[in-house]
């Protein structure tokens, strides 16, 4: 059924701030599962009714609750550690034109290791279980997480482990675009996002010298070019300021949850790279140097 | 059988859980979860055997599986393989958040569905239809409440979402095959505050379970119904004569995008918290009253100016059927009480406040006498909780047992009603 205007007021009270990173690898997946939906309907001339739909259920966490607050793209969250299982219920209940793909930290994960596995065997329906691997990201207060060998535990529950660096966008958008086939054919697969925490990445690059690259943005860019009208409306007709249309593209900093892109501001890059593959759709980013898309590895990246 | 979902299967015997599975049957369940654990296992065992999970091996199933095959009926059963509660429940909520149909208003007026449903992304349908999918069950024994609390207590948060959902739990207040015993309506009465009946009998659960889903379906809240370990395993003979509610079962499935209700963040769910208490559980009583003997609630008087009150939950509702057809009993009743209100009621929480405000104004009542099982006394409180809030001339005494007696103590409810 077609969802209607949804009428709800958001209550005005302090909203807590989830504020990941600009590069945080928890942000750059879920831009990667929408757009290979949209590939794997493009590929398959699916249109109107007939495409597929994704149902995007994840965990409690920072990585998915700034996906809500900031950039709409989680569709539940329950409590922790119910996003896989969660997520095998809406597939009893949900049209089969919906691929339901569920998002988990690791915490969330190790909190309901029995959910997931129940995700594997449900022999009825296909599988894309995505966690963050937070192992390697230093999340609020820097605790450190319990080491998982993903490996060992996906493989032992009947998933097969994918491995992924998030911040190669569009080779991932490949990959989810391949899954959702997968899931058609009821395939489990437990897709492993192994991020960093940009924060001591950078602390690491800077102790061995190494420098990181930077994005940049061209003219083209409509952001940039809306920015500039706005500037020349204020300056020669400030009374029609107020009847300027909103419309910013925006789409590389929302599509990639990424401060710096939505500010056009390199000071607040930390060179994860992730825009490097992004369609933008004038071609006005780019990023130059190196970057963690290359490799989340500063020993390996410093050979590049 | 016929093509509507009437099936005659004759005479069987039915215990507490089976009759309960029954009522599911009978409103349309399409999806049942459980974790399972006595007294209540082979109420979802049930369901495994009817959804071809495990062989079907006593009447009930057998003909009703039978029945239900010739049909279509669509059932999908998820039982051990959840690992634990809290996984069942989560499944449960998974799958009864999918409203992929509507369905016409029975019991709410158009105001009403403006304040259950008028922040949904439903609001402007026009009709004021209601949001409906899966009916879902999820069952679990007494303690496993406490493991599936967390993802239940998410189930008060995303309402009206999770109205379709039916909760059964076995209760083990006597500690029989338990580490402890445990009383579960304090858990879901006063804890989640969702509406709890505590059924009595195999001969009519069905009938209270079946009239839930239609009842708590449309004001979009989850509702649970308990039962005693004697209740669950207890067996009557029953004619079986089922109405299925085919309708119910085959509904559209769509999962429908309304993260301001489904992703349970503070900023969502604390108007949402203030709804429940201030609107949502008036209207609950509200409508609890208006359907009263609906649920399986009666209210009978015994004389023409009673000034009791007796108020007849669980156990204590089904032995006092025997006073209809013992004139000793009913002398005693008589001997003891004089003139008397006698409220049978499967209901625990929420009592409705304006029927006992009517009767205690429409009868000379001074004094209420509550009788339930377990320590919570929950009727009780709500009921002294009225009395002190509407300042009424009226007297609230606990006549509670705090634990189901073992069968071997020999106790008799009806003795306890009517003890000198």
């Amino acid at each position: 059924m077609a969802a209607m205007r949804n009428t709800a007021q958001d209550e005005i009270t302090y909203m807590r701030p989830v504020s990941n990173c600009a590069g945080c690898g928890d942000t750059k997946v879920s831009w990667s599962v929408y757009e290979g939906m949209k590939r794997f309907n493009r590929e398959h001339e699916l249109k109107g009714r007939k495409r597929y739909q994704v149902v995007y259920v994840a965990d409690r966490g920072c990585g998915n609750l700034q996906g809500y607050h900031a950039y709409h793209i989680v569709d539940a969250i329950f409590c922790m550690g119910t996003g896989a299982i969660v997520g095998e219920g809406i597939k009893e209940s949900c049209s089969e034109k919906q691929i339901v793909v569920t998002a988990s930290g690791d915490g969330g994960y190790n909190f309901n290791l029995s959910g997931s596995k129940f995700a594997a065997k449900n022999k009825k329906w296909g599988a894309i279980n995505i966690i963050y691997n937070n192992y390697n990201i230093r999340m609020t207060g820097g605790q450190i997480p319990l080491e998982t060998d993903f490996d060992k535990e996906g493989a032992a529950m009947g998933f097969e482990v994918i491995h992924i660096n998030p911040y190669r966008v569009a080779d991932n958008a490949e990959l989810f675009k391949g899954l959702v086939d997968r899931y058609l054919k009821k395939d489990k697969v437990m897709v492993v996002a192994d991020g960093v925490c940009v924060l001591d990445m950078r602390r690491e690059a800077a102790s061995v010298g190494l420098k990181l690259g930077l994005f940049s943005k061209s003219e083209e860019c409509l952001d940039l070019k809306f920015a500039q009208e706005r500037q020349r409306v204020a300056r020669d007709e400030p009374e029609k300021l107020k009847e300027l249309p909103r419309f910013k593209c925006r789409l590389c900093g929302i599509g990639l949850r990424c401060q710096a892109l939505l500010n056009n501001d390199p000071g607040l890059c930390f060179g994860c790279g992730a825009c490097a593959q992004f369609p933008c759709p004038v071609g006005a980013l780019s990023f130059e140097g190196r970057s963690y898309a290359i490799s989340t590895d500063i020993t390996e990246l410093i050979k590049t | 059988m016929d093509k509507d979902g009437v099936f005659n299967l004759g005479r069987v015997r039915l215990s507490g859980n089976q009759s309960i599975v029954r009522g599911a049957l009978e409103a349309g369940v399409r999806v049942t979860t459980a974790y399972p654990g006595a007294p209540i296992s082979d109420l979802q065992g049930s369901f495994e055997q009817l959804a071809g999970n495990l062989p079907r091996t006593n009447p009930f199933t057998l003909k009703v599986g039978e029945a239900l095959d010739q049909v279509g009926y669509q059932l999908s059963a998820h039982w051990g393989t959840t690992t634990n509660e809290d996984n069942a429940m989560g499944l449960a909520l998974g799958a009864v958040i999918c409203k992929g149909d509507f369905k016409k208003r029975e019991f709410l007026s158009e105001d009403e569905w403006n304040l259950v449903y008028g922040d949904t992304v439903f609001a402007e349908d026009l009709e004021k239809r209601i949001p409906v999918g899966s009916r879902v069950m999820c069952s679990f024994k007494h303690l496993g409440g406490n493991t599936a609390a967390d993802a239940l207590r998410v189930a008060v948060n995303v309402l009206p979402y999770t109205g379709s959902l039916g909760i059964a739990s076995g209760d083990d207040r006597q500690g029989t095959s338990s580490q402890t015993m445990q009383d579960n309506k304090v858990l879901y009465a006063f804890h989640f505050r969702i509406p709890t009946l505590e059924l009595h009998s195999p001969s009519t659960s069905h009938i209270t379970v079946k009239n839930c889903y239609s009842l708590f379906e449309e004001l979009g809240v989850p509702f649970v119904v308990v039962m005693n370990y004697d209740l669950s395993y207890r067996e009557v003979s029953s004619d079986l004569r089922m109405e299925v509610d085919l309708g119910a079962n085959m509904r559209r499935k769509a999962f429908t995008k309304d993260p301001k209700h489904l992703v349970t963040i503070g900023p969502h769910i604390r108007p949402r918290e203030k709804k429940v208490l201030s609107s949502l559980i008036p209207l609950f009583k509200k409508k609890i009253k208006e359907n009263f003997e609906f649920l399986g609630n009666k209210v009978i008087i015994y004389g023409s100016e009673p000034r009791a009150i007796l108020l007849l939950n669980g156990p204590f509702q089904e032995d006092f059927q025997l006073v209809k057809h013992d004139q000793a009993l009913r002398d005693r009743l008589v001997s003891k009480f004089d003139e008397v209100l006698v409220v049978e009621s499967p209901l625990v929480f929420p009592q409705p406040d304006a029927l006992y405000e009517e009767l205690v104004s429409k009868y000379p009542i001074k004094q209420i006498f509550v009788f339930e099982e377990g320590y919570g006394k929950v009727i009780y409180l709500q009921l002294l909780d009225l009395v002190n809030r509407k300042g009424l001339d009226v007297k609230v005494f606990d006549c509670s047992i705090p634990y189901e007696p073992r069968i071997y103590e020999r106790f008799s409810y009806i003795d306890h009603i009517l003890a000198p």
